[in-house]
């Protein structure tokens, strides 16, 4: 298993204790297209924020790729993000005042690449996505599915073990939804990215091959859709 | 390093008035700074421009009057210094410190005249090692020399002012040599004119002190010992040999061995010594007094960057999520700061010495007219380049300081705080 869970607890204390996660046991295997689906409250952004190392948790075992990701310092913990994990948020989380290149060589900067080495990689996943001419727009200049295809180039570009994408398609029309999730069913088919989905919509959980049902902070269901068949709204296209 | 510098150049571009308002105030602190430090320099300057006068490692030795009774005399008996003493002090109870002793005898006022011109002059029987003592600059001709005290010559150096009037106002002053002029009923061989310090307390011409003596009548006697020595370098040790040299002298004269007052010693070294310590106190002052101002700036400096940190709290956090530690977020504030703080502190520093000069040619060039003296307010009002490079060091500080409380809060920053606050 690339990613193994146990029995992960989290509590957060604002003034009375909130317990958020109640013991989450969980398996994810390297090249798998897993959606985590759950209302809002029930605990998958602490999970999402746990699985990315953004966050703590209390108890439990988070095992990453053999590694065990627990009480790691702010730099380890940086250092793991940014070998490990890429990100794709719903506000895409593009650094304004950079150019869609820009933002899409910072991961290596942090990684020490050098200069013209982050560019040529970075031009090469612009490539791929089909936004070579957008290369030195600013991202108020691109549309929100241009933003998210930058940010999803951002976020592959140092190959990353999993790519966690927190409700990817959360502000952007339906149309555009059903490029970017095709493009990430197209990664993780042909280049075998493992690829965890947060949301909580149940058109988007359908385009994905397992999907993993959260409520009050313990896992419910899972519900293997190799079909892609689990939602109603989820055959056509992706109800908004 | 050049990807840094792209990324504070960014982040000033995108708040350029902030920028320069927070740069306005850390350029005035330097430029204060610099201008209270110049200002400094031109008075200490001015001020040590009068203790130049003489070679630092002398004392002058003259007689007083007695506060003590001793040996059968009653207080207030008149010391006058002699021969002898020249000899106690160039014996081998001082050989240890002493090195060069030159005598003085002064007289005066004497008509000085020459081709029908009289001025009224004081003469100073002298030894040719005053010149280096009280660095005596010649214009033409010689000083006082060894020959002239052995053979008891009739030479006289002349102060160029004195040469001047003597030849009518005329500059001309090099043809007085080998002429003679009378003073006190003497006839004079001109051997010298020497430069005059326009600070002296009293223009005076120079003799041999051997002839002085002899001719004027004053066999054995001395107004002054001056003598340069080695060896003593701190207050304590200068303390100790005037003591033992006071006490030499008092006994050889019947005085009380701890009189004060019998004995007057003026101790250039520790003089000197002292106004060290006095520039000392005024410009640890000016550099208190400058970096306040420049605290000032300071504050504002880490102020903005407070601000700016708070602005870009969601890009810090992007920056965290996708692999920034800590201390890559804390080098881009810190150099930020560094970097504001120094470019402004430069141009301060710059319009600083432009003052400065602008100082040295405007009050730098006038003097004040005091009995007849004329004194410099101002004498080169400037600071060293060694100076500048502790305000370089002085400038990186404090951008680090600047920074480091706005640098450290970015640091801190949580990604999942920062992404969620939309």
């Amino acid at each position: 298993m690339l990613i193994e869970l146990r029995n992960i607890h989290k509590t957060y204390d604002n003034g009375q204790p909130l317990h958020v996660l109640k013991g989450i046991d969980l398996g994810i295997g390297e090249g798998e297209f897993v959606s985590i689906m759950g209302a809002s409250g029930s605990g998958k952004s602490t999970l999402l924020n746990i699985l990315g190392i953004l966050d703590n948790y209390d108890e439990g075992e988070y095992w990453l790729d053999g590694k065990l990701i627990k009480s790691l310092s702010e730099t380890e913990a940086a250092h793991y993000r940014n070998r490990m994990i890429g990100f794709v948020f719903q506000s895409f989380n593009l650094i304004n005042f950079k150019t869609a290149v820009e933002n899409v060589e910072l991961p290596l900067y942090y990684q020490g690449v050098g200069r013209k080495k982050r560019n040529e990689l970075a031009m090469t996943y612009l490539e791929r996505f089909g936004l070579t001419d957008w290369a030195t727009h600013y991202p108020n200049e691109l549309s929100g599915g241009q933003k998210q295809r930058v940010a999803i180039a951002r976020a592959l570009i140092t190959h990353p073990h999993i790519l966690l994408a927190d409700e990817p398609t959360g502000a952007l029309d339906s149309k555009t939804s059903v490029e970017v999730m095709n493009l990430l069913t197209e990664l993780n088919r042909t280049e075998k990215v493992t690829i965890i989905v947060v949301t909580h919509e149940s058109g988007v959980a359908n385009c994905t091959d397992k999907i993993i049902h959260i409520k009050d902070g313990i896992i419910g269901e899972t519900t293997l859709n190799e079909q892609h068949q689990s939602s109603i709204f989820g055959t056509e296209t992706i109800m908004k | 390093m050049k990807d840094l510098l792209t990324e504070i150049w960014e982040s000033i571009r995108r708040n350029k008035l902030r920028t320069a308002l927070t740069g306005f105030a850390v350029a005035w602190g330097i430029f204060m700074l610099i201008v209270l430090l110049g200002a400094g320099n031109g008075l200490m300057n001015a001020f040590m421009n009068q203790g130049d006068r003489f070679a630092t490692n002398t004392m002058a030795v003259f007689g007083g009057v007695t506060s003590k009774p001793a040996n059968g005399y009653q207080t207030g008996r008149r010391i006058e210094l002699n021969d002898q003493d020249i000899v106690l002090t160039q014996s081998a109870l001082f050989s240890e410190h002493v090195e060069k002793v030159s005598p003085e005898l002064f007289k005066g006022p004497y008509t000085l005249a020459f081709n029908g011109r009289h001025i009224s002059a004081y003469l100073n029987g002298c030894s040719p090692t005053l010149q280096e003592m009280n660095k005596i600059e010649m214009l033409e001709g010689r000083f006082i020399n060894q020959n002239d005290i052995r053979l008891k010559r009739k030479a006289i150096v002349l102060a160029a002012s004195h040469a001047i009037e003597l030849m009518n106002g005329g500059e001309d002053y090099v043809s007085l040599i080998g002429k003679t002029v009378t003073a006190g009923g003497i006839t004079w061989m001109v051997v010298g004119v020497y430069k005059t310090d326009r600070t002296a307390q009293r223009v005076e011409d120079f003799v041999p002190f051997t002839t002085m003596q002899v001719l004027m009548n004053e066999i054995n006697r001395v107004d002054q010992i001056n003598f340069s020595f080695h060896g003593l370098t701190t207050e304590e040790e200068n303390d100790q040999f005037e003591k033992t040299y006071r006490t030499a002298l008092n006994r050889a004269h019947k005085a009380a061995p701890d009189d004060e007052s019998s004995i007057w010693i003026w101790n250039r070294f520790t003089q000197n010594m002292q106004m060290n310590k006095g520039t000392h106190y005024i410009r640890t002052a000016l550099w208190i007094l400058g970096i306040f101002t420049l605290v000032g700036g300071i504050v504002g400096v880490s102020n903005i960057m407070l601000i700016t940190v708070k602005e870009r709290t969601r890009e810090f956090g992007i920056r965290k999520a996708i692999g920034a530690s800590p201390w890559e977020i804390m080098k881009l504030i810190l150099a930020e700061s560094v970097s504001i703080t120094a470019f402004f502190g430069y141009i301060g520093m710059f319009l600083g010495m432009v003052a400065c000069e602008v100082m040295k040619a405007t009050v730098g060039q006038s003097s004040v007219e005091f009995f007849g003296e004329t004194f410099h307010v101002f004498v080169n009002p400037t600071v060293s380049l060694s100076i500048s490079f502790g305000v370089t060091i002085l400038l990186v500080v404090a951008g680090t300081l600047a920074g480091i409380s706005p640098a450290m809060k970015a640091a801190r920053i949580r990604p999942i705080e920062a992404l969620n606050d939309n």
